[in-house]
């Protein structure tokens, strides 16, 4: 991996993306943003990813099945799993077919800066999850 | 890496425990923690025992002391499984742990047999024998856990993995537990350990409360907690105003919610007044 790390962004809540891409551009991190699942999935197989952020509950597509997608086609990326219905059955099905985190909603833009500074330490690429703004709003981003 | 916690007879499971612990590089924390809870508390080790051994009763222990010190141990066992890398044993951890995924819940069921020769002590003891008096202590167990906590801890469904002595030794039991340690499923992620530091925080929470209001429940989620608790409609305000306040207290805690439940069973006796 070189430059920027790249992440995919897939929730189909238009809120979600439109609150965490600018959180994670400012960590210095290229973001690509999808609500449609379908779309999402295309793209994950023309270009390969660092990093792959999905909701889980999700119509037609549920996030297990993205997760399942982007490591058969590259088992490298980290994918971490973001729901409102969080269930320790669900996080550990989603931990036993290779998420690499699972977070549930709602949470800060920092709680994921956190998570995304964990995994690019784990692809051998760290970045500095403190250079956010101060003035960012600390309050939960996400809804159900 | 996961949280393990042992269930077992109380006779059962502590060499199980240590090797098991000692194979992971964890430390074994088991009900040598009373002592330091005890202190901290000022009230009898004994009776911290008594509360994870015994049901409340008229000649046993009380209600609420029952509970209080059940909050106790439960506030001092969450803070050091919230340290990671623990084998837990005898203290009740299972019951209040449900829901954390990074929590490997394991049973030991004994056997008969073998546990015939540690109840007799050399003396004679009859298979039978003990299998009734087991099953004496399965009952009671049973109805334990369910005053406690409302869970049956002889359920199988309580637990990921029930290991039966009868048919796996302890050396396996140890190697199982182990291996299983290293499953994917049973890794920390950020949701389970948040799930771990809002029960400890909950318990936390609990503690301050439990000497005015010894039926409290608690919940927290992040920095909101919940508490539900039963009062007399002319107690609503004054109550609400002590436990945000309480609970207030705690920096982590930045909102509290108080639910306030009808106490029926005072509104009835007050009632024939």
């Amino acid at each position: 991996m070189a430059g920027k790390l790249e992440i995919l962004l897939l929730d189909d809540e238009p809120i979600v993306g439109k609150r965490l891409k600018p959180a994670l551009t400012k960590i210095g991190c290229d973001v690509e943003v999808f609500e449609d699942p379908r779309k999402a999935l295309d793209r994950i197989h023309r270009k390969t990813f660092d990093i792959v952020v999905t909701d889980i509950r999700m119509e037609e597509i549920d996030g297990l099945e993205i997760l399942e997608h982007v490591l058969r086609k590259s088992p490298r990326t980290k994918v971490i799993m973001i729901t409102g219905y969080a269930m320790m059955e669900v996080a550990r099905e989603a931990m036993e077919k290779g998420a690499y985190d699972f977070i549930s909603k709602p949470f800060t833009p920092d709680d994921l800066r956190k998570v995304i500074a964990k995994a690019a330490q784990a692809l051998g690429s760290p970045i500095d999850s403190e250079t956010a703004d101060p003035e960012e709003p600390s309050e939960p981003a996400e809804t159900r | 890496m996961p949280v393990v916690t042992l269930s077992s007879d109380p006779l059962l499971g502590r060499e199980i425990a240590v090797k098991a612990a000692t194979a992971l590089g964890y430390d074994c924390v088991d009900r040598e923690i009373l002592k330091a809870v005890a202190d901290r508390y000022d009230v009898p080790e004994t009776d911290l025992h008594k509360a994870l051994d015994e049901s409340p009763s008229p000649f046993g222990i009380s209600s609420n002391h029952h509970a209080r010190y059940l909050a106790y141990i439960e506030e001092a066992t969450l803070a050091v499984l919230l340290k990671d890398n623990v084998v837990c044993r005898g203290l009740a951890a299972h019951l209040y742990v449900r829901g954390v995924s990074h929590v490997l819940k394991i049973r030991i069921l004994p056997d008969p047999q073998k546990l015939a020769g540690e109840i007799s002590s050399g003396k004679t003891s009859s298979f039978e024998k003990v299998s009734t008096l087991l099953k004496r202590r399965e009952r009671f167990r049973r109805r334990w856990s369910l005053d406690a906590y409302r869970v049956d801890e002889t359920d199988p469904s309580v637990y990921d993995m029930v290991i039966s002595l009868t048919r796996i030794d302890p050396d396996e039991a140890v190697k199982t537990i182990v291996e299983t340690t290293g499953y994917r499923k049973f890794k920390p992620m950020t949701y389970s350990l948040k799930c771990l530091k809002d029960k400890a925080l909950a318990s936390r929470v609990r503690v301050a409360l439990i000497d005015q209001f010894p039926d409290a429940r608690v919940e927290a989620d992040g920095s909101s907690v919940v508490v539900q608790t039963k009062a007399l409609e002319r107690e609503k305000q004054k109550r609400t105003e002590v436990i945000k306040k309480l609970a207030g207290e705690f920096p982590e805690v930045a909102a509290v919610e108080v639910q306030i439940l009808p106490d029926i069973f005072r509104k009835a006796a007050e009632s024939f007044r």
